[in-house]
């Protein structure tokens, strides 16, 4: 418990910068390698999140993104950002943020409750970077 | 983190008794409380809510949430320094995170009213209460007035002592 949530802590105060522009593009195969971490390997979340894939992100990016997710193949899938309601609504702006992909077939946006890494309820907005993606990462 | 870890929680020398009653009149009663989400994590919650038990009944907390971790972690300040909503006479409980399908139990053996939290949706409101035993029970403590440490969010998934103990289990679905 209390590694998990020195990581936890660890990458939640890295979210106090304001995230800025990254480079564009990630490996179409996992792993992404640096400055990525496997989100599962980091907290205690499940390796394969349905609806998300396998998620990889650059602590330094937290809480935003871009996570990169990847289907059970390994293959790029989507880009995913995670902006809590709590901060837009405080004036916090997420701007410039990179995506894994310049091809974007499908966007969609919910809210999330919260979960480990990012404990306040959020959005959670998905880009689709193939048609079928979407279906790929549902299970 | 085992898949399922047991805690069997009692007061100091009681300890011993407890676990040779047990053993001697075979397994213990256990009821499940489900850790719950929907497919995309909008909404989190423990089914049933409100749980009525008889003292001695042990808790298996399961997650069933496929795409989340969940705790259920006792109000006390030995965990994460919270104020006390647990018989003053119980032992703090943690489950520490718990993926999907993996369970922990425990088990209650001081009369009163408990509440409980999952860690990292606490913002979410996501609690419970179990009632063990009755008033008529030596040594029972009724539910915490507190209102100060807890949000009203969680205030709001607590059903009353009064009412668990009327129907014996709240909140088995959704919104329930």
């Amino acid at each position: 418990m209390e590694r998990t949530l020195i990581a936890a802590t660890a990458l939640l105060i890295a979210t106090a910068a304001v995230s800025t522009a990254q480079e564009a593009n990630a490996p179409e195969q996992a792993p992404p390698g640096d400055p990525f971490v496997q989100v599962s390997d980091a907290l205690p979340l499940p390796e394969f999140i349905p609806g998300l894939g396998t998620l990889f992100v650059d602590p330094a990016t937290l809480p935003a993104g871009p996570f990169l997710a990847y289907d059970h193949d390994g293959k790029l899938s989507a880009t995913v950002y995670m902006t809590p309601l709590e901060e837009l609504q405080n004036g916090t702006a997420y701007d410039d943020l990179a995506t894994a992909s310049d091809t974007v077939t499908g966007v969609d946006i919910y809210y999330n409750a919260g979960h480990p890494g990012v404990d306040k309820p959020h959005a959670h907005v998905v880009l689709f970077h193939d048609p079928d993606a979407k279906a790929r990462l549902a299970k | 983190m085992t898949a399922s870890r047991r805690l069997v929680l009692t007061l100091g020398g009681g300890a011993l008794a407890t676990l040779t009653m047990a053993a001697r009149i075979g397994a213990a009663a256990v009821e499940v409380i489900e850790m719950r989400g929907t497919e995309r994590g909008d909404r989190v919650w423990f089914a049933p809510r409100g749980l009525a038990v008889a003292t001695g009944t042990t808790l298996r907390f399961v997650n069933l949430d496929k795409g989340n971790s969940h705790t259920a972690t006792a109000y006390h300040p030995a965990l994460f320094d919270r104020r006390r909503r647990i018989p003053a006479g119980a032992q703090p409980w943690d489950s520490d995170f718990l993926l999907p399908d993996e369970s922990f139990e425990v088990t209650l053996t001081a009369p009163g009213v408990y509440d409980y939290y999952c860690l990292p949706h606490e913002m979410a409101g996501m609690a419970g209460r179990i009632v063990v035993g009755d008033p008529a029970d030596p040594g029972w403590e009724d539910a915490s007035s507190d209102t100060e440490d807890v949000s009203p969010e969680v205030l709001a998934s607590l059903p009353s002592a009064e009412d668990i103990l009327a129907r014996g289990r709240i909140g088995t679905e959704l919104d329930g």
